[in-house]
């Protein structure tokens, strides 16, 4: 079509031809459709935004979305523990004497700063001369790191220990900018896991 | 060949367009390890796998062409939303202020804290719940954004959100269907959890829906004699579709898997993508003191 436009078709006009242009109305209608398929294209098209699917029209509005309401964050520091800590700490968070120290009233865990709590279980645990509320605890069970899980659901978890009631706690929350703080802080400085006495020398409020 | 460099030129810029726009762009938009995840229950892991048996019912689900009937696409027409108080703070005089300016019915001061959780405001949008729940703050009050999905899928009970990419990513062959002769599937697990009602439905599906224009899948069934006694496998079919007597119907393998694969369909999940509120969780499970 577009070829046609504006020049004359091939060899001279025969007579009583029609008029080979394209008609002016064609083009305004075909402008027309461009711009109605432009004002289409932003209004539906989430402007490619993989996770954007209507009814939702752009990646902004989805995140006004995201609101909570749902299970908060003892619930779902309750399920990260149930998934993650009970093999060892035990549904009671009551622990194995002598080889998994318990959270429920823990001296470790009751320390208002969490700076210590958050780095053993970002990067692990282990070594010589761990004592929980004065008991000595076997190190040769190390804990493993958990730095697997997401700063919200380390927050969470740690969160969940620290200020359950029923196991007698009553630290202060986390918020996962703290747990990305020292996470950020540590990732390089500090690849393998922590001893106990490593953790009681630095600042627990850091 | 005097022009065969322009021709290579040609040829390499051709595949070298495509390559980039139907292999990079899709790997870089759909393909990043990380996306946004779910803010409303982030403890919970999505899509899992199925269990081993409900993936063995994806293939007879497949190898059966249940697709061709059912789909499995939940669709969505918006979300709405509703402003629910749950802690009325002390300034309860200021709150009352500001439902009543709001014309969100009378309350008189104390009035207001009493039978919390409430709900003030339904099925509102976004702009009109983040007004109302911003007022409320300057108040002192707290609220909770409660996200309904609406859409006539939903009304229907076939799911609780949209469907989205997600929701398949655990299995190796998609079944998303294109045709709907039958009812979609995607919240089938649990809409319908019965497993007794599944085997009947598929042996002859008008027992159990009088007008179903479904066909029997008799043939995942088999016909036995009954020995000293029934098994308890044995299908408890009405007098009609029931078997001659002495003989009973009980599920082969593969109707068990296939059933198995219906009751691992559900799409109740809040995701980032296709948010929603899930219904408050019972408090049970508690730390055993």
């Amino acid at each position: 079509m577009n070829s046609a436009t504006n020049q004359p078709a091939s060899g001279a006009p025969r007579e009583g031809a029609k008029d080979p242009t394209v008609p002016i109305w064609l083009i305004v209608v075909l402008f027309l459709l461009v711009f109605w398929g432009g004002v289409y294209f932003d209004e539906h098209s989430g402007w490619f935004e993989p996770q954007v699917y209507s009814p939702y029209v752009s990646a902004e509005q989805l995140k006004t979305f995201q609101v909570a309401g749902g299970p908060d964050i003892m619930d779902q520091g309750r399920q990260i523990y149930e998934r993650t800590c009970i093999t060892c700490h035990g549904p009671a968070a009551a622990g194995q004497p002598g080889t998994f120290p318990p959270l429920a009233g823990s001296d470790w865990v009751n320390e208002k700063e969490p700076g210590r709590m958050i780095r053993l279980v970002l990067q692990g645990f282990s070594g010589p001369g761990l004592k929980v509320n004065g008991q000595p605890f076997n190190t040769s069970s190390a804990m493993v790191p958990w730095n697997s899980l997401s700063d919200d659901d380390l927050a969470a978890v740690i969160t969940y220990v620290r200020g359950n009631k029923d196991w007698k706690n009553t630290a202060p929350a986390v918020t996962p900018e703290q747990v990305h703080a020292i996470r950020a802080k540590i990732a390089a400085a500090h690849p393998l896991s922590f001893t106990p006495a490593e953790l009681e020398a630095i600042n627990p409020a850091e | 060949m005097r022009y065969g460099p322009y021709v290579f030129l040609a040829a390499f810029f051709a595949l070298a367009v495509s390559w980039f726009g139907f292999v990079l762009t899709p790997q870089v938009q759909l393909g990043r390890p990380v996306q946004e995840t779910n803010t409303v229950m982030k403890a919970d892991l999505y899509p899992q796998e199925r269990p081993g048996e409900a993936r063995q019912g994806l293939e007879i689900y497949r190898a059966n062409g249940c697709a061709y009937c059912h789909s499995q696409q939940v669709q969505q027409k918006g979300t709405l939303v509703n402003v629910v108080l749950t802690d009325a703070g002390k300034k309860t005089m200021d709150v009352a202020k500001v439902l009543n300016d709001e014309h969100l019915g009378s309350f008189s001061g104390p009035g207001v804290a009493a039978g919390l959780p409430k709900t003030l405001l339904q099925n509102a949008t976004m702009d009109q719940a983040v007004a109302l729940q911003s007022l409320l703050k300057n108040a002192g009050a707290k609220t909770d954004l409660h996200l309904v999905p609406i859409g006539s899928d939903i009304e229907r009970g076939w799911g609780k959100r949209r469907t989205v990419a997600q929701d398949f990513a655990a299995d190796a062959t998609v079944m998303p269907g294109s045709l709907r002769v039958g009812p979609d599937l995607a919240n089938v697990g649990e809409r319908l959890p019965d497993m007794n009602w599944q085997l009947m439905h598929l042996y002859a599906p008008r027992s159990v829906v009088k007008d179903s224009p479904m066909p029997s899948y008799a043939f995942l069934f088999e016909r036995r004699k009954i020995g000293s006694q029934p098994l308890a496998d044995a299908l408890a079919l009405p007098k009609e579709f029931a078997p001659a007597e002495g003989y009973e119907i009980v599920p082969k393998p593969e109707a068990k898997a296939l059933v198995a694969y219906l009751q691992s369909l559900r799409s109740d999940t809040p995701l980032y993508e296709a948010p929603l509120t899930p219904p408050p969780a019972p408090k049970t499970n508690a730390p055993a003191k």
